[in-house]
């Protein structure tokens, strides 16, 4: 497992980076307005049929399913790290695939959610 | 001498043929103004208790040996002044490292991660000394000078928290200086290294805590080397997946 | 938290003819004084999990049709969802601040012959397009634009 986790690693890096990158871009206006100015009443958020257009377009698909999985990988990557700096290190081999698996099932979910809009 | 004044100093001991765990012992010591941590160490020495270890040489923050944890923060205790800290000054030894005896670690694991990324200049064929110096412009050292400045002085070791918990990581200062060769226009080595810090030990293994370039008293920057180090494995790793021969090289 | 680092850490591959005492683990780690904003860091992980599966929920309903899309967006008014969205923007707020300010350091200074631009110019370029993407993003999901 730990050699196996070595050969991935280049790529678990990129989709961390690209989690923290392109997750924060979009998650501030995400979370700004679906999350809190829409639910306080500040703003009316999107409506269904608005969001289902623009969702299923190519682009909106695209956007949408990096918005719900890079996220996720950056979340396992962070999570390990975490894991390992309280100690945990010698069972990394363990829990880092526990974590990356939690990633990809949410990941190809997310491939689904967005083909059938 | 009225400028004198008492400052007390909890010092971490540790006799390997009696103690089981390092204990504290402080210590009353006269200060002048302008101490440093280290000069308090050596009166300490000199003049109160001969049996305590430290080391030093150079005194001027080149040799790189007096690294020591200064109440909690790793410095070189040639280079941090008395007056910015107050009346009881705690100095231990550097954390993430063996202790050897009182404020000494152990330095050996620190060496052999250095043999690992291959610190010299790499060519594919060597060159004939009737071809004369090899040249470099100063831009081209401009690229990779500043990594050349480290001192060995350990402290990015004891800052870094993967350190502390992944013994095979190679750690700041040893992938600092073998990023320091691959970015050097001489060196032809830069695939090998590449392969060498996707490997165990890997770049990857860094969370850019960036504590280590806090700490570095040089100004050295690992933090930017070694996740500069981790784009370079990763562009030669994706070089590798479209030009399989290169990554067989 | 341990008082020890790893027993391995630092250890030569061979032992040394003294006996040693094992190395201590950064006193300050994980939560106090310099480790404080990188261990807070590492756990905006657990946030940006929370983030992800929330984000899948709402794109499952959206596919679902317009009953389970509007029950989801006005589920998110329990007071519990609100205090859990503001704590992730700043969250998400801080993981930017953060990452951007180590983000230009972290470019070689040179891939084969191409040379990255200044540190000064990869900030800015990076705080431009977070604002401008935030903006444009919010005012689509307020249904102010392409409407």
């Amino acid at each position: 497992m730990k050699r196996l986790l070595l050969k991935v690693e280049p790529i678990l890096w990129l989709l961390f980076g690209q989690g923290i990158l392109i997750g924060t871009l979009l998650l501030t206006g995400w979370v700004l307005v679906l999350g809190i100015a829409a639910p306080l009443g500040v703003v009316d958020p999107i409506s269904y049929a608005r969001a289902h257009d623009l969702g299923a377009s190519l682009i909106g698909r695209l956007v949408l399913l990096a918005l719900i999985a890079l996220p996720l990988w950056k979340g396992a990557h962070h999570m390990r790290h975490v894991f390992i700096d309280t100690g945990g290190g010698d069972r990394d081999a363990t829990v880092a695939p526990l974590l990356y698996l939690l990633a990809a099932a949410g990941s190809l979910v997310a491939i689904l959610a967005v083909v059938r809009l | 001498m009225s400028d004198v004044q008492k400052k007390t100093f909890v010092v971490t001991r540790f006799d390997p043929d009696r103690d089981q765990v390092p204990k504290t012992q402080s210590y009353e010591v006269p200060v002048e103004p302008d101490w440093k941590v280290l000069d308090a160490l050596n009166f300490i020495k000199d003049h109160i208790d001969p049996t305590l270890s430290h080391r030093w040489s150079c005194r001027m923050a080149v040799c790189g040996s007096c690294g020591m944890l200064v109440n909690g923060e790793p410095k070189l205790t040639c280079k941090v002044a008395l007056s910015s800290y107050g009346d009881t000054v705690e100095v231990a030894p550097l954390p993430n490292f063996p202790v050897i005896r009182d404020l000494v670690v152990e330095l050996d694991g620190f060496m052999e991660k250095f043999e690992h990324v291959k610190p010299w200049i790499i060519r594919a064929k060597e060159r004939a000394v009737e071809d004369g110096p090899m040249r470099q412009s100063p831009e081209e050292l401009e690229e990779f000078k500043h990594f050349s400045m480290c001192i060995n002085c350990m402290l990015c070791y004891a800052a870094c928290p993967v350190v502390a918990n992944e013994p095979e990581f190679l750690g700041p200062a040893a992938i600092a200086l073998g990023h320091r060769y691959s970015l050097d226009s001489r060196d032809e080595g830069a695939g090998e290294r590449n392969r060498i810090f996707r490997g165990e030990g890997t770049v990857f293994a860094c969370s850019y805590a960036n504590e280590c370039s806090e700490v570095c008293p040089k100004n050295v920057d690992p933090a930017a080397a070694v996740n500069q180090a981790k784009l370079k494995a990763v562009i030669d790793w994706a070089a590798g997946l479209v030009l399989p021969r290169r990554a067989e090289e | 938290m341990p008082q020890h680092a790893h027993p391995e850490a630092m250890a030569p591959s061979k032992p040394g003819s003294t006996r040693t005492a094992p190395p201590l683990r950064p006193p300050q780690l994980p939560f106090a004084g310099r480790y404080r904003a990188y261990t807070l860091f590492g756990w905006t992980g657990l946030l940006y999990l929370l983030l992800g599966f929330l984000a899948l929920r709402v794109v499952w309903a959206l596919g679902d049709g317009k009953q389970a899309f509007d029950a989801v967006i006005a589920s998110f008014e329990h007071p519990l969802y609100i205090a859990f969205h503001v704590l992730a923007l700043v969250g998400v707020v801080f993981v930017g601040v953060r990452f951007f300010r180590l983000f230009p350091k972290a470019q070689p200074p040179r891939i084969g012959p191409v040379k990255p631009p200044p540190p000064a110019v990869i900030l800015t370029a990076l705080y431009a397009v977070w604002i401008g993407v935030t903006v444009v993003f919010a005012a689509i999901l307020a249904g102010g634009i392409f409407a």
